[in-house]
């Protein structure tokens, strides 16, 4: 026996416990709040108990959608738009690429992908000192 | 620095609104609040200055501390040594010896009635505390004299919360659980042995957060964490609703995943957050490794009667009285004392040995 693979195991499928389709239901409660009211919101998935089964249900039946983003900021968060626009699944991990939290996102924008304020402001002054070093070394120049 | 607020050593680190975001998201999800309160938590996090928290180990094996070292959820490098001020804790500082009590010392001076006191292990109150002692201080005098400049006590482990193995029958040591002793300050329960990393820091990220104790049911335990059952949110739990039930360990009932509470799972009188948090990131849990939960983070889990004996068997009788004479006080360990000595001349009479058939039960 070479590797551990070789071992047989005979895995048997038990079928999802339903958690799933609670799950959809709520997506789609919530995708309506957007519609009618622009209400963002978002599905905790650690707060419900989803066998394998389930988990790949949720994915099936959501799809995958036009948009993939990666943000890098304490390890990565990789953001995917499903299949129905406007519901967006966020994974956050460590830098170790451990889950650290997973949502299913309700917006027309994930926040985590929006610039924050305080930084576009310390990024518009940083900017505006590198054109003022260009400047100087210009003049020099 | 030490007036540094959270979001400030995050942002001197180089960490981007984003990532405290997302730090904060992690969190939320860890305390079981809503995801609308990652708002609400960021706002508070940012606004952090560092408490001093000093953790005092009694009558344990560490377990508490290994489970906690392993916590990733949020890093807990982030959390224990940005968030807090980890002032004492025997086996993770860098000093030892007087320097260590002398640490301990100081923190509590100058953080007096502020600090955080967490405990783990039991303390033995028998022959005048002789059984567990630091630096020559027996445990209970140490506990007293924290306590008294504690803001609040989280007892982390089974052992600080009810007493846990060492309080197991015929506790020999005399060993109470930290609500025992002390009776004015806020204390926070978090048993299980040990306790799932993520409640632990999901416990004192709630205490950053809020700056309060956290809801707690009628044992001190949070209700985040706690206010559930295993069986109410087991995966196997549809299986117990259909009485499809696994009768021994290697069946095609258990092969198939179906309820293990004829093999002796205490899910339904326990309460933990094991089946949604899980162990090792998230890896797996007891029951989904085919084992039925123990009940480690209720009181006399030990006593419970067998951990392969169906929840609906009958719970030897002398475990009720020797745990009503426990709580009376130190004086009952003389009844305790006869109650058990009783019980272990019956068990020589009747020769009791453990067999399969009784595993099988």
């Amino acid at each position: 026996m070479s590797s551990l693979k070789d071992i047989g195991v005979h895995v048997v499928h038990v079928g999802g416990n339903g958690n799933a389709r609670a799950v959809l239901r709520e997506v789609e409660n919530l995708l309506q709040k957007l519609v009618e009211k622009g209400e963002e919101s978002s599905i905790d998935l650690s707060g419900l108990p989803l066998s394998a089964e389930d988990y790949d249900l949720l994915e099936e039946t959501l799809g995958e959608g036009e948009v993939v983003a990666e943000v890098h900021s304490l390890g990565p968060t990789r953001i995917h738009e499903t299949g129905v626009p406007g519901v967006w699944w966020v994974t956050h991990y460590n830098d170790e690429d451990e889950v650290l939290a997973e949502f299913i996102e309700v917006a027309w924008c994930p926040e985590i992908l929006l610039a924050p304020e305080d930084d576009v402001k310390d990024g518009l002054e940083a900017l505006r000192a590198r054109l003022f070093e260009l400047k100087q070394e210009s003049n020099h120049g | 620095m030490a007036d540094e607020t959270l979001l400030e050593i995050l942002k001197r680190r180089g960490i981007s609104r984003r990532g405290f975001l997302k730090f904060c998201a992690a969190t939320t999800s860890l305390l079981a609040l809503p995801p609308s309160m990652a708002v609400a938590v960021a706002d508070s996090l940012g606004r952090l200055k560092r408490p001093a928290v000093i953790w005092l180990s009694f009558q344990e094996c560490t377990g508490c501390t290994e489970s906690l070292t392993r916590a990733h959820s949020p890093s807990i490098e982030s959390l224990i040594f940005d968030a807090i001020s980890l002032d004492y804790h025997h086996t993770l500082q860098a000093a030892s010896g007087h320097a260590a009590e002398e640490a301990r010392e100081h923190s509590m001076k100058a953080d007096w009635g502020k600090y955080l006191l967490i405990v783990d292990g039991s303390i033995p109150l028998k022959d005048g505390g002789a059984y567990s002692t630091i630096a020559g201080i027996s445990n209970l005098q140490m506990l007293q004299e924290a306590a008294a400049g504690a803001a609040a006590i989280v007892a982390i482990g089974t052992c600080a919360a009810f007493g846990g193995l060492p309080h197991a029958q015929p506790n020999p040591t005399g060993a109470v659980a930290v609500s025992d002793i002390i009776k004015d300050k806020p204390i926070i329960n978090v048993p299980g042995c040990p306790p799932v990393p993520a409640v632990m820091v999901g416990v004192l990220a709630h205490y950053l957060t809020f700056g309060s104790l956290p809801d707690l049911d009628d044992l001190g335990r949070p209700r985040a964490f706690y206010g559930e059952s295993i069986h109410d949110r087991c995966y196997r739990r549809p299986f117990y609703d259909q009485g499809k039930f696994a009768k021994t360990f290697d069946d095609a009932g258990a092969r198939d995943g179906w309820c293990l509470f004829e093999l002796g799972c205490k899910g339904p009188t326990t309460h933990n957050a094991c089946a949604t948090t899980k162990w090792n990131g998230g890896t797996s849990w007891p029951v989904q490794s085919g084992h039925g939960c123990i009940g480690c983070s209720e009181p006399d889990f030990w006593d419970a009667g067998g951990f392969y004996k169906a929840l609906s068997t009958p719970v030897d009788s002398v475990t009720g009285a020797a745990a009503a004479a426990v709580a009376v006080g130190a004086a009952a360990g003389v009844a305790i004392g006869i109650a058990n000595r009783q019980r272990k001349a019956q068990a020589r009479a009747e020769h009791q040995t453990v067999t399969i058939e009784d595993l099988e039960k």
